[in-house]
C-alpha cells in the first residue's frame, strides 16, 4: 500500500497533524460503535496469539462486524 | 504502539484495542493494575498477568467492562521480536501532545516499522505506509539516520527505486545490510519486487519461529486454566 496509490481522501488524512488523527479517528469510531460495530477482533489465524476456541465470544454469525441486536424465538 | 499508534502516524484511520509496550517490573505492573482496575478490565485469554510471562515475549489481553469503555480491548507486552528492552524504546519514544494537554507516548516510526514486522500479511502494507508518509513528511529535510531508515526499510519497489537515486552512496553503504539495494540502483523493478517479496517471507518465517515455543506455553496455559 503506498502512499501515491491511495485515494485523495486519505491523502488528505495524511495531511492532519497526529493530534488531527486522533481526534477524527475518535470520531469516526464513535460512528462505527453506533452502526452497531463490535470491539472483537477480526479472526487471524496467523495471528500468534489466535485461539478460535477463545475467538469473538459476542459475535453474530462468527463475524465480527455484526452483533445481535434482537433474537427471535426459537 | 500497534494500530493507535499507526493513526497517529497517518497508516490507519482507526483501532479497535489499544496495544502498550510497558516496563515489566513489580512497581510497574502494580500501576498498571490499578488502572486496569479502575476500566474494569479483565483478562480474557492466557497468558497469566505476570512479569515473567511479559518478559518471555507474550501478550497479555484484556477487556474493559466499566460503561466508558465496555467491551474495549487492551494488549500488553513487554518484550517485542529482535527489538531493544523498553528503556532504550521509551527513551526513542515520539511524544504527541494533544490540544487537551494529554500527551501520548508512542514508539518512534523506526521502532513501530520493526514491531510491525509480523508473520501476519496486514501487517506489511501498513509497513509500506509508515514508511511512505515519513518520507512525505521529512524529504526536504532528510537527516542521515532519516535516509538510512528509508533505505532500509522502505518497501515500494518504485520508492526503492527513487530513494537509491537520490541517495547513491548512503544506498551502497546500506546495501551490505540490505543486498536488495543493489537491485533498487540497477531500476529494475520487477527483480526488486520479486526480492522485496523474499525479504517478506524470511521475516515471516523468523516471526514464526520466534512464536512457536511460546504458542506450546500458551497451549499448556489454556490446558491448565480448562483443568482449573
Amino acid at each position: 500500500m503506498a502512499l501515491a496509490d491511495l485515494p485523495d481522501e486519505w491523502k488528505e488524512w495524511v495531511a492532519l497533524t497526529p493530534a488531527e488523527r486522533f481526534d477524527e479517528s475518535q470520531r469516526i469510531f464513535a460512528q462505527y460503535l453506533a452502526m452497531g460495530g463490535t470491539l472483537d477482533p477480526d479472526p487471524d489465524p496467523s495471528c500468534p496469539f489466535y485461539d478460535p476456541r477463545e475467538w469473538n465470544p459476542d459475535a453474530a454469525h462468527g463475524r465480527a462486524g455484526l452483533r445481535v441486536l434482537r433474537r427471535g424465538a426459537g | 504502539m500497534g494500530g493507535q499508534a499507526c493513526v497517529f502516524y497517518g497508516a490507519a484511520q482507526v483501532s479497535k484495542d489499544v496495544d502498550f509496550v510497558i516496563l515489566a517490573d513489580q512497581a510497574n505492573l502494580a500501576t498498571l493494575r490499578q488502572a486496569l482496575d479502575l476500566l474494569n478490565a479483565e483478562r480474557i485469554a492466557v497468558p497469566p498477568f505476570d512479569a515473567d510471562a511479559l518478559n518471555r515475549g507474550h501478550a497479555v489481553h484484556f477487556r474493559c467492562r466499566c460503561p466508558q469503555a465496555s467491551g474495549l480491548r487492551i494488549d500488553v507486552m513487554s518484550s517485542l521480536r529482535g527489538m531493544p528492552p523498553f528503556e532504550i524504546l521509551w527513551s526513542r519514544r515520539t511524544v504527541v501532545r494533544h490540544h487537551s494537554g494529554e500527551d501520548f507516548d508512542l514508539l518512534c516510526v523506526p521502532d513501530l516499522v520493526a514491531a510491525k514486522k509480523t508473520q501476519r500479511s496486514k501487517d506489511w502494507p501498513v509497513i509500506e505506509l509508515l514508511v511512505d508518509i515519513h518520507y512525505e513528511e521529512n524529504k526536504e529535510r532528510p537527516t542521515p539516520d532519516f535516509i538510512r531508515f528509508w533505505l532500509l526499510e522502505a518497501r515500494s519497489p518504485e520508492q526503492l527505486a527513487q530513494l537509491a537515486a537520490r541517495f547513491p552512496s548512503e544506498a551502497a553503504d546500506c546495501s551490505v545490510r540490505r543486498p536488495l539495494l543493489g537491485v533498487a540502483v540497477s531500476g529494475d523493478l520487477r527483480r526488486l519486487r520479486s526480492e522485496l517479496f523474499e525479504e517478506m517471507a524470511i521475516e515471516q518465517e523468523r516471526d514464526r519461529l520466534y512464536w512457536e515455543p511460546l504458542k506450546k506455553e500458551l497451549e499448556g496455559w489454556r490446558r491448565l486454566e480448562a483443568g482449573a
